[in-house]
Formats: structure tokens, C-alpha cells, sequence
């Protein structure tokens, strides 16, 4: 439904005297002394939320895996023959061709089973857990970008903008701000629906604010209206000189979204963060057709995401920004390996997360998920990479962030993941699995996990690993439906074999995971207790 | 002089540093060490124009000068009453507008009128659905009933499911049980057609649970989710609990769905082939209760175990408190606010009336710290542009519907569109932290607010020959001295706000009405309009000031709150 419908009719009429709030604007002294973040960069992270919970295990298929889908999900799963071939170990759904080129010149990187420790399968709550990167049991009110953002400006929104930061820090397309964006003070993104209508507005302001919620609401309202106002100009000034080259695909939600983006970005806007969303992954009944399961709700997402991340790559290029832009995906979970009757999944636990544009590494990272002979109903895809690993390794990479400090940001238990790489070089597809994925050995220490013996097993197994150097290894046992069992090992360890016991004398027989990271891989493996 | 500094000069700067404001204003801390005290009993202080106006503002939507005055006159206790008074619900929704649809005429109402395999009725019985929808709480009077079917509706959360005949059905039983038992409400829900639909309920079967209403029962409609405190247990609830209400609620499926069969009426029904038999055992959460055998009547029994928890009441008091007070609910709330509301309800099995106007007629209720931090959602914002400013709609009720759908139109760009909130957890302003009600208000949604109070004052909407536009002479009318510049100012600021216009705001105000010119000269301009006012100068003279008036004081942050 277009609000201009009913609306636009006023804009003609409105040539009355405009007020403004009596706050003013003043510009205000130069920035902070302490930064630690690179002000004069000018890269661009472009976030695409994917709302409701994308079911992974049928849009990057795990070939290996796929008798085990069969039994598993049997209406739903797409035919071997039918999915895209990119490599001897992964398919993609049939309705990411998009993708598949992407993939193909080397600018797509998938992550595999992003997640975290104790699955929360309610939408709301781990929808909120992605947004502010806290751990399963922690409530934070500031969302991961807000706290980056709010290291350099921690007194905004006061008096912002300014002389030196007349544009918006982040920008969420569409009606509601971004909870990512959450600072200490206030949201550090500005929503925008249309950046090429944009008005400015009015209001009284008087002088006295009670020191009551009521005067806190006011403030709040009278901030919004001041800073809607001093950021409309230059938002629509980067709307008016910015310019999109390639073809969008017509009717694609996702797709005007981003062609707004790549608009505001070559308009010269300097906002370091957008963040756009696609809903309606959320596919309890009618992921796919009934006897099609090629067809859906499912596929046309999948197509949607697929067609509008192409286009907008392709327009970064034409418009040479190709190497200022990355993009990422991510939603709030996975969906169960079990399939229901309706067609549908249920909330489940990981799933890959994409990664976009010129200056990544390529390929897969991780493994494939490992799917058991026989996944319990409650079962979903057990997590590989910690998703504020991800977070941090992009703040690293992108952002220049310090380490350290992404362990303030983030969690101390951070570990660099290598999924962007600098511009500049020739970069191709690795040819994955036959190498392990991106690290810097001269930084990081590896493992080379050795399984566990035996397996299955009925009370004990053993668990064995190889560290190419010393470093920290955390290893935790986690069970079917993302429930951490124990941490087994949370400490630096001397390079050399390490064999760590699990005892599971006192667990109900089942499928169990065990997940080992460091610095440089974070690797997850199936294990199973019989009676 | 571009226009900050225009108005930095004419509204001068403010005498707090912004620092200051700001930092209160946005850090949560404060405002912890800010809420009130006073708890739960009778609220005994005066009641005056301003406490009347407090009371309806937040029971109903946009209320006018007059039915504020009458509050005022009758008491704080008659107007509960009256709030509270037993309402029949409202004609149903007629076709106002398709001459193509076969099983109704123009006039009649479609809510058990069979669809057609020729035409597509959909559209316009959707139409009229939201048109009635927001006529309804145009008339609503001096009842809590309209806003009670709002509060079910972003509770119980239903949307996307395109019959609106189920539409219609769902949102009638909300109004049937406005301040009724809400534990009975849960069973109708539970099994109510748009629902099972809605969450799946239709495809849970004993072959094939679907959990997703039994989650969202437990998680988001009755007893919340508390903290994880071990793998798979929040507290209140455990997750093997999910599985296990999910095949108690397995059978039920809906009836009637678009049908174009004129018998068959929407509906729900039990089939006892799809229904799980086998034992269902709830975990400690729930006394380790055991449901078996029961058939149709396990859903029932399900809820009643439920209920039995006092942990639902007060559940269900914060989200009572958030829809009528405030956002913040802190350890004295829940102790002298949320704990005292729960008792009664559980006292009172469940019914919602008694905790409810406890809640209104409380000593914290009318708090001066609980007096205008609300702000308003789209929809009360909307209705008290409309009905506070007394625009006029037609009496013919064909006409009458056109405009209402008109107005409904405006609510999915404001973010607040009726029978499609964004989630089952419905409107994010009632449970986002830490924004909660600022959630409704960014750069997309204030220039709307702007533009439509223009709107209304300056175009109006036309349909046919009729305009529904604000008329401000008119509305001055009601007021009790308009021709004193500066009581006319406070007296719509008494209308519109919160609190009073400061002396401040009165000067700025005055500027629009009578700019450059001596408070005397409003008096004689209005005079002389009195005398006269077939005169047609006289009385756009006056008119378009009180038009500018209106606009400053309509595009204030003060008439966002409530």
C-alpha cells in the first residue's frame, strides 16, 4: 500500500511558515581526541537481516550429508539433480543462480553454521541476541554496532550532527530503527523509508523540560524532530547527486532496498553502515509446494535474496565501489533437520550466513554440517562458528578495530575468523574443502582434530586434537538441540597432540556434538551415545 | 537567515543545557531512580479538567472537550462506571460500495455471506472490515471497549490470514470479552478459526505436531518466558512442555475458509483422527500433570493448568500496565503495581474489570510522574487529530464508510496497521527494550504525524460532495472563554496535552495567532466575527489563524504524548 496514496496530497499545501524546535544547532568542537577507530575510512557494511529464521540446510545444500536429508526431510528436500552445482561437497538451491555467479567470480563468501551456545528458539529473544551479541542468558539493552559506534561518540545524539559528522553513522531502509544500531544514548541509525522525500518539519519548542519521564519522552521527541531535520539535507542532497547503473530486478522487495543504498553510498554519503531486511522466512507450513519441492515460500525468498544481492553487486561495480562495499545476511536461527507434515520447519538452531563483495575470501569457510542417521524431532544444526566471531572478524577487517577492543565490544572469548581479505590482490575461489580455510599462520595456530574414539560410544569417548602452535582452544560439548553440555577445555595450550575426556555416563543416549575453536578454525563434529 | 537561526532567534534557546536534557532523557538508570511510589489504592486527590483528561486519553481514543467536561462533572467513580458500562457490540460491517457482489446488497453486511467461484469479493470485504474497523472507534463514546479490542489484538496476535469473515469473527470475540475473563478468552482463542490458521494450529496433528501455537501460548499469550535457568527450562515453562501442548492442542482445524458454500459458516472443529491419544506429560513446571483421554476437551483442560500459576497474572498485568501507564516497570512497580493487580485478578478468576479499574482508579494511575510520558501510537494518534479537533463525519453510513477506509489508509505508512501487526509478538512499542513507545517515532513516522494534522486542517479528504476537514470555528464554540487569546491557548492545550502550555509556549502560540499585535485585537477580530458570522471576511479572517494555531500546537512533540 503506498502512503502516498492519501498523504502527498498535502505537500502542495503546505506553504505555511515552517517552525522549528528552538534547541538550534551548534556546531560543536572537533572530534573526540581518543579515537581508536579509523575516522577517514570510507568503507561501507551493508546488513541484510533475513527475518523469521532461513532454513540452511535447503539453501546451501551439504552434498555429503544428503541421504541423511532424505530420511530426514524428505517433502521438502530439493532434488539432488536439481540444485546448482558448485562444488563436489555443496549444491545451491535451484533459485540462487544469482549466487551461484557470485560465487563463481569470487565474490561470495558462506560461512558455515553461524550460531551460538544455547540456542533460544523464540524469534523475539534471539532476534535480540543477534542484534546485541549478547551471550544465550545475557540481556543487553546496546546493539553490537551501537557499542562500536559508541567508543568514538559516546555523547550522541547530542549535538549530532555536527561540522564533523554531518552524516547519519548507520541507516536502516524502512520504518524502524535497527536494534543493532541501539547505543547508550540513542539509536545510531536513522530510519528512511524514501531518501528522496524527505521533508523538513515543524515544531515548537519552549524552554523548561520537567525532570520527569514525561519532560525524557519530550526530550526524546524534541531530539528526533531536530536531528530528522539537520540529517533530511544531506540525505537528500546524496539522494539528488547519487546514481544506480544496473538493472534491479523489477518487484523485488529486497532489491529497491539496496538500490537505495548503492543511490545514498555513490551520492557520497558517509554513512559507514546500512542495514536492510527481507521477511517472511519464518516457514513453519508451505516451504515448499506439495509434491514441488522446488516451488514455495522458500524458493521465491531464496530468488529474491539471490536476484537483489547480484544486482546490487553489480551496480557496486559499475559505479566503481566495488571495493568500498561488503554486505552480510544474517537471521535469528536455522530451522530443524527434521521437516514437519506441513511442508514446513520448524525454529531451529545454525545456519551458513553470507558474505559479499570484492574484498572477502572467497569459498566456504568451515565444514559441512554434520546431519545424524537419526536427528531427534527436536534436533537442529549444531552451531560451528560462534556468530559474534563473525561480527568481531568483520570489525577486525573492516572497521580496523583493534582486538582487544573487540573483546570489550563483543566477548572475551573472541577468535578472529579470516573471511574478508584486503583489496587489491587476485583473488579466487579456494578450492575448499582440499585446503582449510583462510588463516594467517604466522598469526594464528591451527587445529587438526583427530575425531573422537571411540564413536559411537556408550559412556566415555575420547576427544583428540593437534595444535599447530600454542594458543587458546576452547572445546564444549553441546547437545541435538543447541544446549551447551560443558566446556571441556577453555585455555591456551602448548602446540602437540591433546586427547580430552568426555564423560556422558549420567546423559541420555542421543546425538552430541562437540565443538573445538581457536584462532584461525573453529571446527564441530557428531558424536553419538548408544545404550 | 536560513530557518534555524530564524527560530533560534524567535523561540530564543533553552535555558538547560542540552546535555543535560539529553542525557536524562535517554539514559535508562534515570529513569529507574525516577518512577513513582504511590501504588495500587484509590486515588483520592482532586479531579479536575486535567485528571478526567488523563483517564480518557489513555481508556479511549482522542477524547473531545465536551466528553472531557462531562467526566469532570460526574467524578472519577461515574466515569468508570461508565467506561466500563456494558456496550452491544456495533452493526457488523456492510458492503458500502460493491455492486458486484452477488450474495449482498449494498447496504447489507457480508459477514455470513458465502464467497463466489465468478467474482473476487475479497477486496472489498476487506475494505469494509477496516473501515468499520476504524468507524468503531470514531463512535465509540465514553468506553474502554475499543481500546480493550486493540490490546487483544496486539495480545492475542493474529494477521495475514485473508478471510475477512474469520477477520471479523476473531476480532468480535475480543470485543465480547473487552474486560471479561480472560481465561475463557484463552480457550476461545485457542480454538478460534483465524488463529488456527494463523498459528498453524489447523496442521498440528498427531502424526505431525506443529508447535507453534503452544509456544507462543506459553511464551508470548499466558505465563511468559522467565529466565533459562537449566537446558530447556525457563521458569515458568520447560521446552519438552511445548512439545507436549502442542499434541494436547493436536485435532482442531478451521471451517468454512473462503467457502462459497452459503451452509457452511466459519468455525472450528475437533477431528479425533488427527488428535495424539497417547498420555501427555507435563514437566515439574506444571506439577508433572498428566492429560490423556479427553479429546475435545484437553485444549480446555490445558489452559486451566495453565491458569492455575499465578505467574500468568502477572503476566498478563504488565502488558495491561504498559497498554495504559508506562513503559518502565522497575521492582517497585512490581511490587506495589503489578503484584496487587495480579491478586485480584486471581481473586477474581481471571476476570479482567476489577484489577483493571483498580489499575485506573489508582493513587499511581494518576501519579503527576505517570501524566504524559506515553506516546501515542499511531492509531491514537491519528484518532485524536480526528475526534479531539470534532471533524465530522457523514450520517449516511455508505458515505460514512468511504471516509473511514480513507483513514485507515494511513495506518500501514505509520506503522501501525490494524489486523497486521509485524509479529506474533505484535507491536514492537509494547515489548522492545529499550525504546518500547519511542519505537513509533523516527525520521519515516514524524514527518507523517506533521502531514497529516495539515492534511485535516488544510485540505480535508473528499468524497463526493462531503469533506470531513477540522473546523475550528466550530470548535472554538465549545470552549468555555475564546476570547481571550491567552485562555483560548491553554484551553486547547488542555485539550491537546498532557499538561498546561507554559507561558512560554503561550507567547510563541500567540505569535502564529495574532503575530506583532497586542492580545486585545484577537478579542475584537473574534468580536466581530460573533456579531456577524454570515460575513464571509470576518470569518475566514478569524478562521485561518485558528488554522495556524492549530498547526503550531498539533506539530508539537506535546500532542504526541498522552
Amino acid at each position: 500500500m503506498k502512503r502516498r496514496n492519501f498523504i502527498k496530497a498535502t505537500s502542495a499545501a503546505m506553504t505555511l511558515p515552517i517552525l522549528v524546535n528552538g534547541m538550534g544547532v551548534q556546531a560543536i568542537a572537533k572530534s573526540s581526541l581518543f579515537s581508536s577507530l579509523n575516522d577517514d575510512s570510507d568503507r561501507v557494511l551493508v546488513l541484510i537481516q533475513l527475518n523469521g529464521g532461513n532454513d540452511g540446510l535447503n539453501m546451501i545444500v551439504p552434498l555429503d550429508q544428503y541421504d541423511k536429508l532424505a530420511n530426514a526431510r524428505s517433502n521438502i528436500l530439493i532434488p539432488e539433480s536439481s540444485l546448482l552445482d558448485v562444488n563436489d561437497l555443496v549444491g545451491f538451491h535451484p533459485a540462487m543462480t544469482g549466487l551461484k555467479s557470485l560465487h563463481d567470480d569470487g565474490n561470495l563468501t558462506i560461512v558455515q553454521s553461524v550460531g551460538y551456545a544455547n540456542q533460544n528458539r523464540s524469534h523475539f529473544r534471539s532476534t535480540d541476541i543477534w542484534n546485541t551479541a549478547s551471550e544465550a542468558n545475557e540481556f543487553l539493552t546496546t546493539g553490537w554496532l551501537g557499542r562500536f559506534f559508541n567508543e568514538d561518540h559516546p555523547t550522541f545524539p547530542e549535538n549530532y550532527p555536527n561540522d564533523d559528522y554531518q552524516d547519519p553513522f548507520a541507516i536502516t531502509i524502512g520504518s524502524l530503527v535497527s536494534e543493532t544500531c541501539q547505543g547508550i544514548g540513542g539509536n545510531y541509525s536513522l530510519a528512511i523509508n524514501d531518501p528522496f522525500n524527505l521533508n523538513p518539519l515543524a515544531s515548537v519548542g519552549i524552554d523548561e523540560v520537567p525532570d520527569t519521564p514525561y519532560g525524557e519522552e519530550l526530550t526524546f521527541l524534541r531530539t528526533s524532530i531536530e536531528q530528522t531535520n539537520a540529517y533530511s539535507e544531506v540525505i537528500g542532497d546524496a539522494a539528488t547527486l547519487g546514481n544506480t547503473m544496473a538493472t534491479y530486478p523489477d518487484g523485488n522487495r529486497l532489491g529497491e532496498q539496496l538500490r537505495n543504498v548503492a543511490t545514498l553510498i555513490s551520492g557520497g554519503l558517509k554513512t559507514k553502515v546500512y542495514i536492510v531486511s527481507l521477511g517472511g522466512f519464518d516457514t513453519h507450513a508451505n516451504q515448499t509446494v506439495d509434491g514441488n519441492p522446488l516451488n514455495g515460500a522458500h524458493a521465491d525468498l531464496l530468488n529474491i535474496l539471490s536476484d537483489a544481492i547480484t544486482a546490487f553487486q553489480n551496480d557496486l561495480k559499475l559505479l566503481g565501489l566495488e571495493e568500498r562495499v561488503m554486505g552480510m545476511t544474517f537471521s535469528e536461527f536455522g530451522r530443524r533437520i527434521r521437516s514437519n507434515a506441513s511442508f514446513g520447519t520448524d525454529h531451529g538452531d545454525a545456519a551458513p550466513l553470507l558474505v559479499f563483495g570484492n574484498c572477502i575470501n572467497p569459498g566456504f569457510i568451515g565444514e559441512n554440517p554434520e546431519i545424524p542417521d537419526s536427528p531427534g524431532v527436536q534436533d537442529g544444526v549444531a552451531m560451528q562458528h560462534d556468530f559474534r566471531d563473525v561480527y568481531g572478524s568483520v570489525l577486525v577487517d573492516w572497521f580496523e578495530v583493534e582486538e582487544e577492543k573487540v573483546k570489550d565490544l563483543l566477548y572475551a572469548d573472541f577468535q578472529y575468523i579470516s573471511i574478508l581479505d584486503p583489496c587489491g590482490g587476485t583473488i579466487t575461489p579456494n578450492d575448499w574443502p582440499n585446503t582449510p580455510s583462510p588463516y594467517n599462520p604466522n598469526k594464528y595456530s591451527i587445529v587438526i582434530d583427530h575425531g573422537n574414539f571411540p564413536n559411537p560410544f556408550r559412556e566415555r569417548t575420547n576427544i583428540e586434537f593437534e595444535l599447530e602452535k600454542e594458543g587458546f582452544v576452547g572445546l564444549s560439548v553441546f547437545n541435538g538441540s543447541g544446549q551447551k553440555i560443558v566446556d571441556l577445555v577453555h585455555k591456551t595450550l602448548y602446540a602437540g597432540k591433546h586427547q580430552v575426556k568426555f564423560d556422558a555416563s549420567t546423559l541420555p543416549p542421543g546425538n552430541y556434538y562437540y565443538h573445538i575453536q581457536t584462532a584461525g578454525a573453529q571446527r564441530t563434529k557428531l558424536m553419538v551415545k548408544v545404550r | 537567515m536560513d530557518r534555524r537561526t530564524t527560530l533560534t532567534t524567535l523561540f530564543g534557546r533553552n535555558q538547560k543545557s542540552s546535555t543535560e536534557n539529553i542525557t536524562q532523557a535517554l539514559s535508562t538508570s534515570s529513569m529507574t531512580e525516577m518512577t513513582v511510589n504511590s501504588g495500587l489504592e484509590p486515588y483520592l486527590g482532586p479531579f479536575e479538567f486535567e485528571q478526567a483528561a488523563h483517564l480518557l486519553r489513555r481508556s479511549t481514543f482522542g477524547p473531545t472537550y465536551a466528553q472531557i467536561k462531562a467526566s469532570k462533572d460526574q467524578g472519577l467513580e461515574a466515569t468508570v462506571n461508565q467506561l466500563f458500562e456494558f456496550k452491544p457490540s456495533p452493526e457488523p460491517p456492510i458492503n458500502y460500495s460493491s455492486q458486484n457482489d452477488p450474495n449482498v446488497a449494498i447496504g447489507e453486511t457480508w459477514i455470513n455471506a458465502p464467497y463466489s467461484t465468478t467474482v473476487n469479493l475479497l477486496a472489498y470485504r476487506n475494505q469494509s472490515l477496516r473501515a468499520w474497523t476504524i468507524g468503531n472507534m470514531i463512535n465509540e463514546g465514553t468506553s474502554i471497549q475499543e481500546k480493550m479490542v486493540l490490546f487483544w489484538h496486539n495480545h492475542f496476535v493474529t494477521a495475514e490470514v485473508n478471510d475477512p469473515k474469520f477477520r471479523y469473527k476473531n476480532i468480535e470475540l475480543f470485543r465480547e470479552f473487552a474486560w471479561g475473563d480472560f481465561k475463557e478468552l484463552t480457550k476461545r482463542v485457542t480454538v478460534d478459526p483465524t488463529m488456527l490458521r494463523y498459528l498453524n494450529g489447523r496442521q498440528n496433528t498427531a502424526v505431525s505436531p506443529n508447535e507453534n501455537y503452544a509456544r507462543e501460548l506459553l511464551e508470548l499469550f499466558t505465563i511468559g518466558k522467565g529466565e533459562a535457568v537449566g537446558q530447556g527450562d525457563y521458569t515458568n515453562y520447560t521446552e519438552d512442555d511445548v512439545v507436549q501442548m502442542a499434541r494436547v492442542l493436536t485435532g482442531w482445524q478451521d471451517v468454512g475458509f473462503g467457502t462459497i458454500n452459503p451452509d457452511l459458516e466459519v468455525g472450528s472443529i475437533f477431528r479425533p483422527n488427527r488428535h495424539d491419544n497417547e498420555a501427555k506429560v507435563l514437566s515439574h513446571r506444571f506439577d508433572n500433570q498428566v492429560i490423556t483421554d479427553m479429546g475435545a476437551n484437553e485444549y480446555a483442560h490445558l489452559i486451566d493448568i495453565i491458569f492455575e500459576k499465578d505467574e500468568v497474572a502477572r503476566f498478563i498485568s504488565r502488558k495491561l500496565y504498559r497498554w495504559f501507564v508506562y513503559y518502565v516497570i522497575n521492582d517497585d512497580i512490581e511490587a506495589n503495581i503489578i503484584e496487587p493487580m495480579a491478586q485480584i485478578l486471581i481473586q477474581n478468576d481471571y476476570n479482567i474489570q476489577p484489577a483493571l479499574e483498580a489499575l485506573l482508579s489508582s493513587e499511581h494511575f494518576f501519579d503527576m510522574l505517570n501524566v504524559g510520558p506515553m506516546i501515542k501510537n499511531p492509531i491514537d494518534f491519528l484518532m485524536s487529530t480526528l475526534k479531539q479537533t470534532e471533524v465530522e463525519f457523514p450520517n449516511n453510513v455508505l458515505l460514512a464508510n468511504r471516509f473511514w477506509w480513507q483513514i485507515f489508509r494511513v495506518l500501514p505508512a505509520m506503522q501501525m496497521e490494524y489486523y497486521n501487526p509485524p509479529s506474533v509478538a505484535g507491536w514492537k512499542a509494547y515489548y522492545q527494550e529499550p525504546m518500547f513507545y519511542r519505537m513509533w517515532i523516527n525520521s519515516t513516522t514524524l514527518p507523517l504525524r506533521q502531514q497529516l494534522s495539515n492534511l485535516m486542517l488544510f485540505d480535508g479528504v473528499v468524497q463526493g460532495d462531503f469533506q470531513i476537514i477540522i473546523e475550528p470555528l466550530e470548535l472554538v464554540e465549545s470552549l468555555d472563554d475564546p476570547f481571550d487569546p491567552n485562555n483560548l491557548i491553554k484551553e486547547f492545550g488542555n485539550l491537546f496535552f498532557p499538561n498546561s502550555v507554559t507561558d512560554d509556549q503561550v507567547d510563541i502560540l500567540k505569535e502564529i495567532l495574532i503575530p506583532g499585535l497586542p492580545d486585545f485585537e484577537w478579542t475584537v477580530e473574534y468580536g466581530n466575527y460573533i456579531a456577524d458570522p454570515t460575513n464571509e471576511d470576518k470569518k475566514v479572517a478569524v478562521e485561518n489563524k485558528l488554522k495556524f494555531l492549530l498547526q503550531g500546537m498539533m506539530s508539537m512533540p506535546e500532542f504526541y504524548l498522552s
